[in-house]
């Protein structure tokens, strides 16, 4: 899931904003977001039966 | 209030976008865009090689001799790879239906890192695309 969230978010990163940094930042942040609702689903399915 | 029109792309986009989407990150290489190419292409073939190496399968339309159209999305997101998809094919590597292979824990992670690494590869050819015709720096 890491490896699939960095890939997918350089490529993400690499198309989007106009300038490097808003680029990094945006790579970043989809890669936090990637994460965070990769655990959260991780979680709740962990739940279901 | 009108829409604006879009000018229409010239063909040495369509070109460079064909390019792009048959080796990955070469339509960004021909334009001398260093760094996208090799992060969106880079990005691409890390998929597609930790896909395979994962077991994953991919796809094309027959299945047990007969043609399926349930393969028909699995197969356009395997096609955006271009080249590797048609070299994995041409040797029929990773296109059988074959248990012990299904087996494998990594063989649906695998499967899926096999799609992304061609919906990701259309989205760097879209990027590359844009660039030659002139609507992205």
């Amino acid at each position: 899931m890491t490896l699939f969230a960095a890939l997918a978010s350089v490529v993400f990163g690499a198309m989007a904003k106009d300038t490097n940094q808003e680029r990094l930042l945006y790579g970043l942040k989809v890669f936090a977001e990637f994460m965070v609702i990769g655990l959260v689903l991780g979680w709740i399915l962990y739940f279901i039966p | 209030m009108e829409a604006e029109e879009a000018e229409p792309a010239p063909g040495f986009a369509w070109l460079i976008g064909a390019v792009a989407w048959f080796i990955p990150g070469v339509g960004h290489l021909l334009q001398q865009k260093w760094w996208r190419a090799a992060l969106m292409g880079g990005a691409v073939w890390i998929c597609f090689f930790v896909g395979l190496g994962m077991g994953g399968h991919l796809f094309d339309l027959w299945y047990e001799g007969s043609l399926s159209l349930l393969r028909v999305p699995p197969m356009i997101a395997d096609i955006g790879t271009g080249a590797p998809y048609f070299v994995a094919w041409l040797l029929d590597y990773n296109f059988k239906e074959d248990p012990v292979q299904a087996a494998r824990t990594t063989y649906e992670y695998g499967t899926a890192f096999l799609w992304i690494a061609g919906l990701l590869n259309y989205l760097t050819m879209l990027d590359a695309f844009d660039i030659a015709a002139g609507r992205k720096p």
